[in-house]
């Protein structure tokens, strides 16, 4: 036991994945994002997110592992709405990671908050913790009616009833860049080369992707644009989603 | 083993890249596909287990005409990209866009032709066979040819072509495209300015200032995909200073939640503001031609302060806006979507031209750039109104018609009378993928196969300002007995025989297409790389798009003497009367529906709404100080009537939409169109009364007005948002937002 818990430490330091090639990030930049919802949908497709019905909505069982929120800001005629991409923030100290049991939720190398359907047992404890509300619990089996279901992803597990769900920054398409770069006899994936659905669907190319680790990335330089926030900062989550503010306009 | 050998096998999965399982028996779709496992000896041509293969090709769910990449696994299609060689979409999606795949594999599509069995509109089909259902229209083509009237959504590309070839062989005339989205108030204006109606480029991209007089440009207006990549740059693209964008609207869009200044001027004044931006740009010598004395007097009456009242928007306000333009580098002013219709908005259509003909944007970047003919036919000359399809609608009773990608009942004002027209027809063909509420009038319904299994080519509209055209492929095997429209055409053609067979010959639409653009390979083979035709037409597949990668930015030529006499401002018309219908209904589109054809991708239905966060069904928009007022709640259901109907939806209390006005969505409140769509929400054409603009003749969305009653019931809207404000939380940064 003692053993489980020394290593457990070693991946709860933060900053471990230093000594690793990736640290993947994201940037969205609050200035272009539209709100369109192009992304959300992008997400939906590519990870075999669920049709819940109309019922479920009303019950809040919908799972979208990217949202949009929006906030609105003064009255009418002055009222503004401001948007802002939610999903799972990848944190470094991530609540979710010490609360489960059962460590289906644990910090991979490259910097990834995962999930593994396998081990989870459904305990939901994770869901409480995170304080971006962006964890999903599958209630219920749900089904595609046919022929809905050929459209599926065959990279990414189906989930059923009893497990957590969350975004995976897309973790299927980072393997397959990391085999091409293999293939290819390069150690390591170029910037650019790893785009997660949402980001490639962007229209307004609000959001960026890429290496944390390697300080020529798009990421790392826009990670210092002096508008760079991150969400609920106070927590000391360390998110591995960055934004950048919109201008006051 | 199964019936069908393995060399058949292997071609069948070769030719269409189609996968195991239900695409490949193509021609015995009535059986049960068979379920064996048949390794591959020798492995198909582009097909691996395992690995994805990608298919560029044109999406269909709106008329902007995005080039797009499929990803295909085993013969299937898992995701919508945009193609980053197509320079509308440039690798860049929208939401309803990715949907696509929703359309091919919907579960609710035409799989077999249908005959009807009972009486008219009684729903009642019979399936027949392909050989049947050709049969009996071409039967009738050939007694009465000239009867045959056609309604169709948007066709361009050689498909077009092919129509009016084969109207002209059986001796018809009568074709009429409708969108109901389509916008025809700013073609109109458009073609009275620049002496076209070749939408031209808003380089969005390039402007330091965007004005938009109710184009909601990053939702729905012509080419939201396109014009997103344009504001993405404009607001932080690398070296440049953040531009702005102002928003006049009377209830807020996707572009006015994103302004930095939202006016929420009555319906109908946005040409006024658009007069009073002019008259300030030459009064700060921005203009300075040698007719400025005549422009000046033409603007002199449009002071902020003398159209405040009319716009319902403070002077002052107008006034920045005013000098904001006039001293902006690059100012840009676009208007012109089909929800802002009122009857006068071609006159501020032109208002708007003139603005930017002032401002000195014509031809610069930043401003307005002329856009090239298309290389390939566009059928611009067979676009309709809603009254030219009114009108084809009445013309064809006792006639034929055949009706493909339009629903007219669905999206028609109910004053056309199309469901009533439609039933008198003598034969009403439908063309669709689809049972939608058209299609359940019809006496033989001919399943189309979707965009994504067809041969098409087609033409951005708007276009990027160089001719270019774009190619559609099938991304994989038909999975139903459907045909496409090309395919359909040809083979009653070649059941007519005769004429039509004789100069109709090809046997299937791709062939069509391949002997069409041999013929620009021919005309061009000088400028071209590529040595054979064979050569060109693989690479014109794999990019999906062809055409000039350069141009010199060019004018539009403009008419100066028109736009200067078309300076006027009627004030606009509303049917109703203020004291019996206090609220002038704002019918809106949205995104994820964009004239309903959405409504039946449970994508779209599960997608939250952008600005309201809604989803499965409709909603009445309030301003809270109107709800207020009456009393009313989030939920509370309203009866919505006007002079042509009513329709019943529940309140949402939205923040940014003015007191004196209500709004509805476009695209729900369907009684067909498949399990996701049917019987779910409001469709608020039948509110509209049949108004026009006075210039265009485009169907005024904007000018009904309507009352509110409450019926006493309330139900829970579904919507994935709850506490909308941030509550003190540096959520959207730490720059000192509202903490109201």
């Amino acid at each position: 036991m003692s053993d489980i818990v020394e290593s457990w430490k070693k991946y709860r330091r933060p900053g471990y994945y230093e000594q690793y090639e990736y640290h993947w990030a994201m940037v969205i930049d609050l200035d272009r994002c539209s709100g369109c919802e192009a992304c959300v949908v992008a997400c939906q497709a590519e990870n075999n997110l669920p049709i819940v019905s109309e019922k479920r909505f009303h019950e809040r069982r919908d799972i979208k592992w990217i949202r949009i929120e929006r906030y609105w800001e003064g009255e009418y005629p002055d009222a503004k709405l401001r948007f802002l991409p939610m999903l799972c923030q990848h944190c470094d100290q991530a609540p979710c990671e010490i609360a489960c049991p059962v460590a289906a939720t644990y910090h991979n190398p490259d910097g990834l908050n995962t999930q593994i359907y396998n081990r989870c047992i459904g305990t939901r404890t994770c869901a409480v913790y995170c304080p971006y509300e962006v964890r999903f619990f599958n209630w219920f089996t749900y089904h595609w009616d046919a022929p809905l279901e050929q459209q599926l992803n065959p990279d990414v597990t189906v989930r059923e009833k009893g497990v957590m769900e969350k975004c995976t920054f897309c973790i299927q398409r980072i393997r397959l860049a990391k085999d091409a770069a293999k293939d290819d006899g390069r150690r390591k994936v170029r910037d650019g080369e790893v785009t997660p659905a949402c980001v490639q669907s962007c229209p307004t190319e609000a959001m960026v992707f890429g290496n944390r680790s390697d300080p020529e990335s798009r990421v790392s330089k826009m990670l210092k644009d002096e508008r760079a926030y991150k969400v609920l900062e106070e927590l000391n989550t360390s998110p591995s989603v960055v934004y950048l503010e919109r201008a006051h306009g | 083993m199964s019936k069908v050998s393995r060399r058949d096998f292997l071609a069948l999965v070769g030719a269409g890249s189609a996968g195991v399982g239900a695409g490949f028996l193509i021609a015995e779709a009535d059986k049960r596909p068979v379920e064996q496992f048949i390794p591959y000896v020798v492995t198909p041509e582009d097909y691996a287990p395992g690995v994805a293969t990608w298919y560029n090709t044109v999406c269909a769910q709106c008329s902007a005409g995005c080039g797009v990449s499929v990803r295909i696994r085993e013969g299937r299609a898992k995701k919508i990209e945009g193609n980053p060689l197509h320079p509308v979409s440039q690798g860049r999606s929208c939401a309803l866009g990715q949907s696509s795949v929703h359309v091919l594999y919907n579960p609710d599509r035409l799989q077999t032709p249908m005959k009807r069995t009972g009486s008219k509109g009684s729903g009642k089909f019979e399936p027949i066979s392909w050989d049947a259902a050709i049969d009996q229209l071409a039967t009738q083509l050939s007694q009465h040819g000239a009867d045959l009237h056609l309604l169709t959504g948007a066709v361009r590309g050689h498909l077009h072509a092919l129509l009016e070839q084969f109207l002209a062989v059986v001796g018809a005339t009568k074709y009429v495209q409708y969108e109901a989205l389509a916008p025809d108030a700013l073609n109109a204006a458009n073609r009275a300015a620049f002496g076209s109606d070749i939408l031209p480029y808003y380089d969005v991209r390039n402007a330091d200032l965007v004005v938009s007089f109710g184009a909601d440009f990053l939702g729905t207006w012509l080419s939201p995909v396109h014009y997103s990549l344009g504001y993405g740059h404009m607001r932080r693209g690398e070296g440049r200073k953040r531009g702005r964008l102002v928003q006049i609207e009377p209830r807020m869009s996707l572009s006015g939640a994103n302004a930095d200044v939202w006016l929420p001027a009555r319906p109908g004044s946005e040409g006024l503001i658009a007069l009073a931006l002019a008259r300030e740009l030459l009064a700060r010598g921005r203009y300075t031609g040698e007719d400025r004395a005549a422009w000046e007097e033409a603007l002199a009456a449009h002071t902020p302060d003398s159209i405040a009242e009319r716009c319902g928007v403070d002077a002052a306000r107008i006034g920045a806006l005013a000098e904001e333009f006039a001293t902006s580098a690059h100012p840009l002013a676009i208007g012109g979507s089909p929800e802002s219709t009122t009857t006068n908005s071609g006159a501020a259509l032109l208002a708007v031209n003139a603005l930017n003909y002032l401002a000195g944007n014509l031809g610069q970047p930043g401003g307005v750039l002329a856009n090239p003919p298309a290389p390939i036919p566009d059928g611009r000359e067979r676009r309709g109104t809603h009254d030219s399809a009114r009108k084809l609608l009445l013309d064809a009773q006792g006639k034929t018609l055949i009706v493909r990608g339009t629903n007219p009942v669905f999206s028609l004002p109910v004053a056309a009378g199309a469901r009533a027209a439609l039933e008198k027809v003598d034969l009403l063909v439908s063309i669709s993928s689809f049972m939608d509420e058209t299609t359940a009038l019809a006496d033989l319904i001919l399943p189309e196969h979707t965009f994504l299994e067809s041969w098409w080519d087609d033409v951005p509209e708007p276009g990027v300002g160089l001719p270019v055209a774009s190619i559609a492929q099938p991304i994989v095997a038909p999975i139903y007995a459907s045909r496409s429209f090309g395919d359909i055409v040809l083979a009653l053609a070649a059941r007519l025989g005769g004429n039509a067979a004789a100069t109709m010959p090809w046997s299937d639409t791709e062939g069509y297409l391949k002997q069409q653009w041999s013929q620009i390979y021919e005309q061009r083979r000088d400028q071209l790389e590529q040595p054979t035709f064979e050569a060109f037409w693989r690479e014109v597949l794999k990019a999906g798009v062809w055409g000039e990668s350069r141009a010199e930015p060019a004018a539009p030529p403009v008419d100066v003497e028109a736009l200067r006499a078309g300076l006027a401002w009627n004030a606009p018309e509303f049917d109703g009367s203020e004291e019996q219908q206090p609220f002038v209904l704002h019918a809106f589109a949205t995104a994820g529906f964009h004239d309903g054809r959405g409504a039946n991708q449970p994508w779209m239905q599960e997608l939250p709404d952008p600005l309201t966060s809604v989803v499965y069904g409709s909603w009445v928009e309030l301003n809270p100080q109107t709800a207020r007022k009456l009393g009313i709640e989030e939920g509370d259901v309203l009866e919505v009537s006007s002079s042509q109907g009513r329709v019943t939806a529940p309140a949402f209390i939205y923040q940014a939409i003015r007191p004196d006005v209500v709004a509805i969505p476009i695209g729900q409140g369907h009684t067909q169109y498949g399990r996701y769509a049917s019987g779910r929400g409001a469709n608020p054409f039948e509110l509209l009364a049949p108004l026009a603009d006075a210039t265009s003749g485009a169907l005024a969305l904007g000018a009904t007005r309507v009352a509110l009653r409450k019926t006493g019931h309330r139900v829970k809207i579904a919507k994935t948002d709850g506490v909308s404000r941030t509550l003190g939380r540096q959520i959207l940064g730490p720059g000192g937002h509202d903490t109201a």
